[in-house]
């Protein structure tokens, strides 16, 4: 087999990832090929055809490759997904609330109140918040609420720690339950100059739209050395009945 | 796919070497330490990751030669006197990180798909090296240091004279009062904004300083950029009622103290900054056409509270119609405004320059695009997450006893160029110039919205070639800061 200067890597190893990996040995076994193919010293295959040799064409067969063995991508834009669904694994997962094994949860207390979920708080506020759970987890469901009007009260629970699935609209929230990020994501930064409550890489389950929820604003939020630490400072969230 | 080499090999020296790899170590250890200390963004709107791999291909093919290009008008260090009376995208975020680290994950990247060995394309390497290294000891003159991070996080980049200017001119703020208001609601809805046309990064903002004014008081310098109809394509129509591409915002805060001005243009304070901590704010537009920063409704406190609700209603209105065109984009689409959204991060260099061209700026060069089909968000967020995070792939490794500056981990983030060469082992000079690229976008139109009005691109670079700021003539821009001058020494 051709070896390729690239092979010879003192302390390499593989990528963690298997479909890295696999992708990697791929591209790397095509490069192979076609240099072999060449017949030409490395320097004169870089310098020479190598983008005429190994094209967008050459590349779309090894994602072919990879989905051939029945293998579906995870998205993580919706686009994705809708334009090749036959690749990306299905937008169900979309659907429906969020059910994080990792949620905390526990019977309701004496008042119906019971413990659904924690996250990390972006600024510690005088008072808790309660609202509406509202799920925005499309482009669909943000041009809707942009017709319609986002109702008063409502708290938004969303996937994105970016922020601009739900530009248009973020500053109608009166609060904010992100699944990913961190308090310095930026979704933490808007709901900061916003003014908005928010509570941000939130394990939640069981709650559905139309909940009232609880999110424990009053909580210290969350700071940097706790993230270097790995030292949780959470921040609830109850449904109330 | 390679240009000749336009110098003998044996012109590679042993010490330009040794320095270039160091910037290399620092350009890498500080991209891990951003990485891991920054979070990556998740996105149901964007495939980021897939446009961020992307970025960094156009970068490696197209960067050294855009450089080139750039200093044959322009060197490096005059390009940073001119970005340091500006708050333009040629700072710390764009250049002090973007532009060499960019190239280098490019780089990095392709040495692990086998399409190039370390020390291929080493002359490009050290071109972009050395484009950044005399970028950046001009850019942080003021601070003395190569980057934030060399300062232990913290940027302090303007003269004394503009940080007593815009102490002197911010209006006080207090707490609920018209003025706090207004600016609290510019700084959200124009940062939401922000993120939005950076199509989900945080490339558009970015804070510099701080600057002590007395023993409880900061200056924090905000810049909002790239806001109006001038180089982003997708901002054409859209952004045609913004009335300024860039506005600088100067911050007096009371009672924090910023720990922390990251080389991302990222801020932390103790306590946190919060509203009620603005005491002043002051609000400046600028170019690379105009004289440093022209004050923007700053009359009174009035007139900028008013300035400050009206840009907030068009970045409100650009925001909607924004979010409209990008949520009826195909994939391809959001791929490429992303990818060009970073891959032009530096730009402004050529606008600079007056050599600003869309088809070296707003295009996939097709050694780029051919990579797209591999780029699914499977694979594209994990082997990102394995380039600048984990640091997992093969050339990633070191010897067995190494450990990293900010682990002890045997890894590194950026491989170094070898030194084998001096030995005369073989290398290839340079990557080929840009090839004609495309765009899944509509091209850029003929308007660029600059301080001096709507220009053509013709007519904007013809203007930024034939001027000179007063700040960055020889008088002015050697002016001693250290000293008074004897009677006469100076002009």
């Amino acid at each position: 087999m051709t070896e390729l200067p690239t092979d010879n890597s003192l302390w390499g190893g593989e990528p963690d990832s298997p479909l890295v990996a696999a992708v990697h040995l791929s591209v790397r076994d095509l490069v192979r090929r076609r240099f072999a193919a060449s017949g030409l010293d490395w320097d004169a295959f870089v310098a020479g055809p190598i983008d005429e040799v190994i094209t967008k064409d050459d590349l779309a067969a090894i994602d072919a490759a990879v989905l051939a063995t029945g293998h579906r991508y995870a998205f993580s834009a919706t686009i994705s997904a809708v334009e090749r669904p036959e690749a990306y694994q299905g937008l169900a997962a979309l659907e429906g609330g969020f059910a994080h094994p990792d949620a905390p949860s526990a019977p309701p207390d004496p008042d119906g109140k019971a413990l659904c979920g924690v996250g990390d708080n972006v600024v510690q506020a005088a008072a808790d918040i309660v609202g509406v759970a509202r799920y925005v987890r499309s482009a669909a469901q943000v041009i809707a609420l942009m017709e319609a009007g986002v109702p008063d009260g409502s708290i938004a629970i969303i996937d994105d720690s970016g922020g601009t699935l739900t530009a248009p609209i973020l500053d109608r929230f009166a609060g904010l339950v992100c699944a990913g990020g961190t308090v310095r994501s930026h979704l933490g930064i808007l709901a900061r100059e916003h003014g908005i409550p928010c509570l941000m890489n939130v394990r939640l389950a069981g709650v559905v739209d139309g909940d009232r929820i609880r999110l424990e604003t009053t909580a210290a939020a969350r700071t940097a050395d706790s993230y270097l630490t790995g030292t949780d400072m959470p921040a609830r969230i109850w449904k109330l009945p | 796919m390679t240009e000749t080499a336009p110098s003998a090999r044996s012109a590679i020296r042993y010490a330009q070497l040794l320095e270039t790899n160091q910037l290399i170590q620092a350009c890498g250890d500080s991209s891990y330490w951003l990485c891991l200390t920054r979070t990556v963004q998740g996105s149901k709107l964007y495939p980021v990751s897939a446009y961020i791999l992307l970025s960094y291909l156009n970068a490696f093919y197209r960067y050294p030669s855009l450089i080139r290009k750039v200093e044959a008008v322009m060197p490096a260090e005059a390009i940073a006197d001119r970005a340091r009376q500006m708050g333009v995208k040629a700072q710390n975020s764009s250049i002090g990180w973007a532009l060499p680290c960019f190239y280098l994950l490019g780089r990095e990247y392709l040495i692990n798909l086998g399409f190039l060995r370390p020390q291929d394309a080493i002359e490009d390497v050290i071109t972009v090296m050395d484009f950044w290294k005399r970028f950046q000891l001009s850019w942080h003159r003021n601070d003395g240091h190569l980057t934030n991070a060399d300062y232990n996080q913290r940027a302090q980049i303007l003269p004394h004279a503009a940080v007593q200017r815009f102490a002197g001119e911010t209006h006080k703020v207090t707490p609920g009062d018209a003025l706090s208001v207004a600016a609290q609601r510019f700084l959200a809805t124009v940062s939401q904004y922000g993120f939005l046309v950076s199509a989900e990064s945080r490339i558009s903002l970015t804070n510099s300083g701080p600057y002590r004014l007395d023993a409880d008081r900061q200056l924090l310098i905000r810049d909002f950029m790239d806001l109006g109809e001038t180089s982003l394509p997708w901002l054409d129509d859209i952004a045609a009622d913004m009335p300024f591409n860039n506005l600088t915002v100067a911050m007096e805060v009371t009672g924090c103290h910023f720990h922390l001005v990251d080389d991302w243009g990222s801020f932390e304070a103790t306590p946190e900054f919060t509203p009620d901590r603005l005491t002043g704010i002051g609000l400046y537009t600028s170019d690379t056409l105009s004289e440093g920063h022209v004050p923007v409704g700053m009359d009174s406190p009035d007139t900028l509270a008013a300035m400050l609700h009206d840009l907030a209603d068009r970045a409100k209105a650009a925001t909607d119609k924004l979010w409209l065109r990008m949520a009826g984009w195909s994939r391809d689409q959001l791929i490429d405004a992303g990818a060009l959204c970073y891959y032009a991060i530096c730009k402004e260099i050529a606008h600079i320059a007056g050599v600003f061209d869309p088809a070296d700026w707003l295009e996939i060069d097709p050694r780029a695009e051919r990579f797209r089909p591999l780029l699914s968000d499977e694979y594209a967020d994990s082997a990102l997450g394995e380039l600048v995070g984990s640091l997992t792939l093969p050339s990633q490794q070191t010897a067995p006893h190494g450990m990293m500056k900010w682990s002890d981990k045997a890894t590194r983030v950026m491989t170094p160029l070898p030194l084998s060469v001096l030995n005369g082992a073989p290398f290839l000079p340079r990557v080929a110039p840009p090839m004609p690229g495309g765009s899944h976008l509509p091209p850029k139109n003929d308007r660029y919205r600059t301080t001096r009005g709507v220009l053509s691109l013709a007519q904007y670079n013809a203007a930024a070639r034939g001027f000179v700021p007063a700040s960055c003539r020889p008088d002015e821009n050697f002016r001693c800061e250290t000293a008074r001058a004897y009677p006469g020494a100076q002009p």
